[in-house]
C-alpha cells in the first residue's frame, strides 16, 4: 500500500519535475510603483514585484507569515530584550558582486533610524540605540525600550538591506541579495528580473526570467492572460473573472488570505459618529454574510476588529455585533434619530478600488433598510488621499488597510479614524514594552476586543487574495502574508 | 501667406501658453500633492518633508510658476516627480506610439469611410445597411468596441496580439501591435467621416457641372470619383483637422484596454501622481499637436480650393 502510493505520487510528479527549470514568467501586476526601493515609499507594489525576490533584509516572511532566517543565519534576543545579535549568512554577494558584509547592516540601520533621512518609517526603528558591527558577519543591536515588534519591524518590505552608501540609485536600480537580479524598469510597461547566478540557496530560483506587467485594466489583464501574452494575474481578479477562469481546465484560481481589512471608516470625531450608540448602530445595520456571498461571490472572511485571520494573536469577533436591524433602529432612536429626523450623512469611495467601492454601494443599500441616508461621494484617489486620509476631511469611508500588524494606527490620535483613547494608547504601549511574548498576545487580543466594543470602524472583511494564472505555473504563493508576489520557487510544469 | 503663417505660430504660441498656464493653475486647485501619491499612505512627516524640500515643493507656486516658465522658454520640459526622468525623455518615449495610432486610426478611418460613402450613393441599397451600420458603431463605446475586438481577433481567432508594445525597434511587430488598436480607433471614429462624406457628395452631386458631366455621357462612377470627390472632401477635411484632435483624446481609452504605454496612459499616470511638471508638459505637446493639426487642414484647404486666399 505504501510502495503502491509513493509510486502513484512520483509518477504524477515525474512530469512536472522534468519541466522545473528554466523558462519566463509573465505576470500581470495593477499598477506601476513610483519608485522601487520600498524604504523610499509606502506603496504596496514595490514589496509586490520586488520583496524577496531581489531585495531581503535580516529576517523574512515565509508564505505562513512567519519569521525566518534570510540574511541572518540565526539571531538571539537578551532576556531583556534589549541586545538582539544577528548572526549573518557567509558567502552572500550583492547582485553587482559585492560581497555581503555586517557593514551593509550597519549602514541600512542608521539610516533609517535617522528622521532627517527620508526613510520611509524612521518610527519603526526609533527604538534601536546603536547597531554595531562586532565582526563582519554579527550585528548587534542595542534598544532603548523593549519592542514587541522589533524583529517583525525588521522582516518588512522597509527594512530590505542594500550594498552600503547607496542609496538614490536604488529607487531606479535596486541591487539586493535576492534569487533575482533587476534587469530593467521599462517606464508604463514594466519590471524585468533575471535569475541571479550568484544566489546563496542552492538550485535556486527555477525560473530564468521573470516579466512584471503594469496592466491596470481588468479586461485588458484577463484578454492577455487568454491569449497568453501572460501567465499569471498576481493579484485584483475579480470575483466574477475568477468564477469563469475556475470552469476553464486552461487555468486555475488560486485563493487565500491576504493582510488587507476592508474597513468602513467613521470620523470619530464629529457628528454623527462621535456619539457611540450611532457607531453601534450602523455595525448592526451592516450585514458582512451577505456582503461576502452577494458583493464577493463568496470571496472574503467576515471580521470584527482591525486584524486579519491569518495573522498572530487573532481574535475572532466576526460576530460581536450581530446583524440585527431592529437593534440598530432602537440604538438610532435612542441617539435621537428616527423616522421623521433620518441620520443623514456622505459616504465617500475611493475611486481607484472597485471591491470597496461596490461594498461601499452594498453597505450604504444596507443602511437605507434601517433609514439612514448615506450619500455616496466618489473621489479620485489623490483627492482622497489629501482630503480624508490627510484632512480628515469626511463622515464615513471605506478602504482596505493593507499593511500587516497594523493595530498601532489606532494609538494615533491624529489617524483619520480620529480615535482618541487613552486606554487604548496605554494598552498598546504596553504591549510594546512587554518583553514576554504571551502576555503580548493576550494584550493584542485585548486591544482588538476594545475597539470591537467602542465599535471604531466596521472592519467588514479581509480581503481574499485572488490570483489566476495559467495550469502550468506552479509553486504560486496562495497566501499574501504581505505584500509579495514571491517567484523564487515558482516553476513551468507541463 | 508669409504673413498668414507668421499670425499662426503666434496664435499657436499664445495659446500653448494659455492652455499650460491653465494646467497649472487647475492643479493647484485640486486637492492632493505627488509628495502623498510617491510616499504612499502612511509616510512620516519628516519624509515629507525631505521630499517635499527635495522637489523643490516648498516655494511658494508663483515662483514654481515662474521657474517653469523660464525653463521652458530653454526649451526645457523639467523633470518629472514620479519618473525622476527628464519630461522630454519621457514624452520621447511615449509621443512616437501615439501619433502611430492616430494617424493609423485616421487613416483607416477615411480609408473605411471614403469607398463607403461613394458605394453608398451609388446603390440605394447598401445606403440605407451603411447608414444603420454607421449609427450603430457611433453609438458603440470606443472601450467597448475595443474589448470586442480583443476578443475576437486576439483571444479567440489568435491572430493579432492582445496588448503591449514591442518598440519601434523592430517595426513588423510593433505593426502588428498597433493593428488592433488602430483598428478600434478607426471604426469608431469611420462613423462619422461617413456620413460627413456621404452628405457633402449629396450637396455636390445637385450642382449644375455634375449634370453636365453625366449628360456628356461620363460613366456615373468615374463622375463620382473625378467630379464629385475634390470638392465634397472641402468640408471632410475640416472634420479631418477636428479628428485629429479628438483621436488623441480617444486614444486614451485605447490605450488602456490594449494596455499601450503611449500618451494617454502616461497622463492619467500623471494626473493620479499630481506630477506638475510632466502634466504641463504632456498637455504643451498635446496642445501643440492639435494646433498643428489645424495648421495643417488650413493649409490643405487652399490647395484644394483655389478660392481660398490666405489674408
Amino acid at each position: 500500500m505504501g510502495k503502491r502510493w509513493i509510486l502513484t505520487l512520483l509518477l504524477a510528479f515525474a512530469p512536472a519535475l522534468a519541466q522545473t527549470r528554466g523558462g519566463e514568467l509573465r505576470v500581470a501586476v495593477l499598477a506601476e510603483p513610483p519608485v522601487l526601493d520600498p524604504s523610499a515609499s509606502t506603496s504596496q507594489e514595490i514589496p509586490r514585484m520586488l520583496y524577496d525576490n531581489v531585495l531581503q533584509g535580516l529576517v523574512k516572511f515565509n508564505e505562513k507569515g512567519e519569521i525566518v532566517p534570510a540574511l541572518a543565519e540565526r539571531w538571539q534576543g537578551s532576556p531583556s530584550s534589549l541586545t538582539w545579535t544577528f548572526y549573518l549568512r557567509r558567502g552572500v554577494r550583492f547582485h553587482n558582486g559585492a560581497p555581503f558584509t555586517a557593514e551593509d547592516v550597519v549602514f541600512k540601520f542608521n539610516r533609517a533610524r535617522d528622521p532627517k533621512s527620508g526613510h520611509t518609517h524612521p518610527e519603526y526603528y526609533q527604538d534601536i540605540q546603536s547597531v554595531e558591527a562586532k565582526d563582519p558577519y554579527t550585528v548587534v543591536f542595542r534598544l532603548r525600550q523593549p519592542n514587541q515588534d522589533f524583529l517583525f519591524n525588521l522582516a518588512r518590505p522597509d527594512s530590505v538591506i542594500g550594498p552600503k552608501g547607496r542609496v538614490e540609485e536604488q529607487k531606479t536600480q535596486p541591487i539586493g541579495t535576492g534569487p533575482f537580479r533587476f534587469v530593467a524598469w521599462e517606464r508604463g510597461v514594466g519590471v524585468r528580473l533575471e535569475r541571479f547566478e550568484g544566489y546563496y540557496e542552492p538550485g535556486l530560483p527555477y525560473l530564468d526570467r521573470v516579466f512584471f506587467r503594469f496592466l491596470p485594466d481588468a479586461n485588458a489583464q484577463l484578454a492577455a492572460l487568454r491569449a497568453g501574452d501572460i501567465q499569471v494575474i498576481g493579484l485584483g481578479v475579480s470575483p466574477e473573472n475568477a468564477l469563469v477562469l475556475q470552469r476553464d481546465p486552461n487555468f486555475k484560481v488560486v485563493t487565500g488570505f491576504t493582510t488587507t481589512e476592508i474597513t468602513v471608516g467613521m470620523n470619530n470625531s464629529r457628528p454623527p459618529f462621535n456619539d457611540l450608540r450611532v457607531r453601534r448602530a450602523i455595525q448592526h445595520a451592516v450585514d458582512k454574510k451577505a456582503l461576502v456571498e452577494g458583493v464577493m461571490l463568496g470571496f472574503g472572511t467576515p471580521i470584527g476588529s482591525h486584524r486579519s485571520p491569518g495573522e498572530s494573536c487573532y481574535e475572532d469577533l466576526s460576530g460581536y455585533y450581530p446583524y440585527d436591524p431592529a437593534r440598530a433602529r432602537a440604538l438610532l432612536q435612542e441617539a435621537g434619530y428616527g423616522p421623521n429626523n433620518p441620520l443623514r450623512f456622505t459616504f465617500t469611495l475611493a475611486a481607484p478600488y472597485p471591491y470597496e467601492r461596490r461594498l461601499g454601494e452594498a453597505i450604504a443599500a444596507q443602511l437605507a433598510q434601517i433609514g439612514v441616508q448615506a450619500r455616496l461621494e466618489v473621489v479620485e484617489w489623490a483627492t482622497w488621499l489629501s482630503r480624508v486620509f490627510r484632512g480628515a476631511d469626511y463622515q464615513m469611508t471605506i478602504i482596505g488597510h493593507s499593511e500587516p500588524n497594523d493595530i498601532g494606527i489606532y494609538a494615533n490620535p491624529g489617524y483619520y479614524f480620529r480615535y482618541d483613547s487613552p486606554r487604548f494608547r496605554a494598552l498598546y504601549a504596553q504591549y510594546l514594552r512587554t518583553p514576554d511574548p504571551k502576555r503580548a498576545c493576550e494584550l493584542m487580543k485585548e486591544m482588538q476586543r476594545l475597539l470591537a466594543q467602542e465599535a471604531v470602524n466596521v472592519w467588514v472583511m479581509n480581503a481574499p487574495y485572488i490570483a489566476a494564472m495559467r495550469r502550468e505555473v506552479m509553486g504560486w504563493w496562495p497566501n499574501q502574508p504581505t505584500p509579495s508576489l514571491n517567484v523564487t520557487r515558482v516553476y513551468l510544469g507541463r | 501667406m508669409r504673413g498668414f503663417l507668421l499670425r499662426r505660430l503666434f496664435l499657436a504660441l499664445a495659446t500653448l501658453w494659455l492652455a499650460s498656464s491653465l494646467v497649472f493653475a487647475a492643479l493647484l486647485l485640486l486637492p492632493g500633492d505627488p509628495v502623498q501619491a510617491i510616499l504612499g499612505l502612511e509616510a512620516s512627516p519628516a519624509a515629507r518633508e525631505a521630499l517635499e524640500r527635495a522637489l523643490g515643493l516648498d516655494k511658494p507656486p508663483w515662483e514654481r510658476y515662474v521657474d517653469w516658465l523660464t525653463r521652458i522658454l530653454r526649451f526645457d520640459l523639467g523633470e518629472s516627480i514620479r519618473y525622476g526622468k527628464p519630461v522630454g525623455e519621457l514624452l520621447g518615449e511615449r509621443l512616437p506610439l501615439t501619433l502611430g495610432l492616430v494617424l493609423l486610426g485616421l487613416g483607416g478611418a477615411l480609408l473605411l469611410a471614403l469607398p463607403l460613402a461613394l458605394l453608398a450613393l451609388r446603390f440605394p441599397l447598401w445606403d440605407l445597411a451603411l447608414s444603420g451600420l454607421m449609427a450603430f458603431l457611433q453609438s458603440v463605446p470606443t472601450f467597448f468596441l475595443g474589448v470586442v475586438l480583443l476578443y475576437a481577433l486576439a483571444v479567440h481567432l489568435p491572430l493579432l496580439p492582445a496588448s503591449g508594445f514591442p518598440g519601434f525597434g523592430e517595426p513588423r511587430e510593433a505593426l502588428r501591435h498597433l493593428l488592433l488598436p488602430a483598428l478600434t480607433l478607426a471604426l469608431s471614429r469611420a462613423a462619422i467621416l461617413f456620413r460627413m462624406a456621404r452628405g457633402s457628395l449629396l450637396e455636390v452631386m445637385g450642382q449644375d457641372y455634375i449634370r453636365t458631366a453625366r449628360a456628356k455621357g461620363v460613366p456615373e462612377a468615374w463622375v463620382l470619383v473625378k467630379h464629385a470627390l475634390k470638392p465634397a472632401s472641402l468640408p471632410l477635411i475640416t472634420v479631418l483637422g477636428l479628428e485629429g484632435g479628438f483621436l488623441l483624446t480617444g486614444a486614451v481609452v485605447v490605450e488602456v484596454v490594449f494596455a499601450l504605454p503611449g500618451m494617454g496612459s502616461l497622463a492619467l499616470t500623471a494626473l493620479e501622481a499630481r506630477d506638475y511638471p510632466l502634466l504641463q508638459g504632456l498637455v504643451l505637446v498635446m496642445a501643440a499637436l492639435i494646433v498643428l493639426f489645424n495648421l495643417l487642414v488650413d493649409l490643405l484647404y487652399g490647395l484644394l480650393d483655389p478660392r481660398v486666399a490666405y489674408a
